[in-house]
């Protein structure tokens, strides 16, 4: 579908309160603070991802959550390996460094802080459309990003030759990085932006 | 001197000996190594879907078929020989699953028969098929040797 110059404002806008929570919540569970970037829309060829990810082989810890109910899509959070690193220590508060290719804590933690971002993200958008949206259970994968997005998008085997992404930036000190994409299924976004009377 | 060209998802690009081909980053998409070990030359194709049929227009790149077809007629327009023509692909990968659910469709699955398929239909012999698994691949490729360098995160690199 075509995107209007309004509707990208006005998924900006579902993206900055969307992201605000999920920024609270991870917060809330490191106990230090996480600031949020204001979000990027994007309405772009799937091929051209690159310019949002940088480096397609570059190895990120990847949570992936399908939304359910009336308007489904994707969600992912990705953090690259070092910034996961220090979400697992800040989580299990020891201080001892896992391996989050094969430590299974590590990993369940990491879908843990997958699901509460997404879950935050969804309660805001829930409340701003009035579209109740549910997370599925979250699914892990530390790899090339590259490569895991495009088995994400290309899930369904079909693809629309323009998708769009809300992604917000989670930066925190020390040096946690992250960023979280949505990405509405096809006809989940006129439902969206339907029920905002855009 | 060899220079390195990049492949991006979704494109295909060609190349003479002594430059390299490399695309990174390859999930469930496919890369598609074509060369004529006589003339030293090749190209390599970045497909993310098995078939361009149902789809409505957009990039032919994307597709197994179409990409494929388009490569090989650059190919062949370089002065290949199509009886002497090699394949090696890799990729392919089921990158999640999700607990209690089989997927319904393996999209890496049907890329790598998409792409066998295609190769039979234009007769050119697959050497090497790196395929599956559910790890992600950066490859490159020397047009000159045929040798297909397969990177990996946890999963080794090795040369094909």
């Amino acid at each position: 579908m075509e995107v209007t110059q309004c509707q990208l404002d006005a998924l900006r806008e579902i993206g900055n309160i969307g992201s605000g929570h999920a920024a609270t919540a991870l917060s809330t569970l490191l106990q230090r603070r996480i600031d949020m970037s204001v979000p990027e829309v994007w309405a772009v060829p799937f091929e051209q991802i690159t310019a949002i990810v940088g480096q397609l082989d570059t190895p990120q810890a990847v949570i992936y959550v399908k939304v359910e109910g009336d308007a489904p899509g994707k969600a992912v959070f990705f953090f690259p390996v070092e910034s996961a690193g220090i979400v697992v220590q800040a989580l299990f508060g020891t201080g001892e460094e896992r391996d989050l290719f094969s430590d299974e804590m590590a990993q369940s933690a990491l879908k843990e802080v997958g699901n509460i971002l997404v879950s935050s993200f969804l309660i805001a958008l829930t409340e701003f459309s009035g579209i109740p949206l549910q997370a599925s259970v979250p699914a892990l994968s530390v790899d090339m990003i590259g490569a895991l997005l495009d088995a994400i998008f290309l899930e369904e085997g079909t693809l629309d030759d323009t998708v769009l992404f809300i992604d917000t930036q989670l930066s925190g000190l020390p040096k946690i990085e992250g960023q979280f994409i949505f990405l509405p299924d096809e006809g989940s976004l006129e439902k969206l932006l339907g029920a905002m009377g855009l | 001197m060899s220079g390195i060209i990049t492949v991006g998802m979704a494109d295909f690009k060609t190349a003479k000996s002594p430059d390299l081909l490399m695309t990174a980053g390859l999930g469930s998409c496919i890369g598609i190594c074509v060369y004529d070990p006589a003339l030293k030359l090749g190209g390599m194709a970045h497909i993310m879907l098995p078939t361009s049929i149902g789809s409505q227009g957009g990039n032919p790149m994307k597709y197994a078929d179409t990409a494929l077809e388009l490569m090989l007629r650059q190919i062949l327009d370089m002065g290949a020989s199509q009886s002497r023509l090699k394949a090696k692909i890799a990729g392919g990968a089921q990158m999640f699953s999700f607990p209690g659910k089989t997927p319904v469709l393996k999209i890496g699955d049907r890329n790598a028969e998409a792409v066998e398929q295609e190769l039979k239909k234009h007769r050119i012999p697959l050497l090497v098929s790196d395929v599956g698994g559910s790890f992600g691949r950066t490859i490159h490729f020397n047009v000159a040797t045929g040798e297909l360098r397969i990177r990996t995160i946890n999963h080794g690199e090795k040369v094909v």
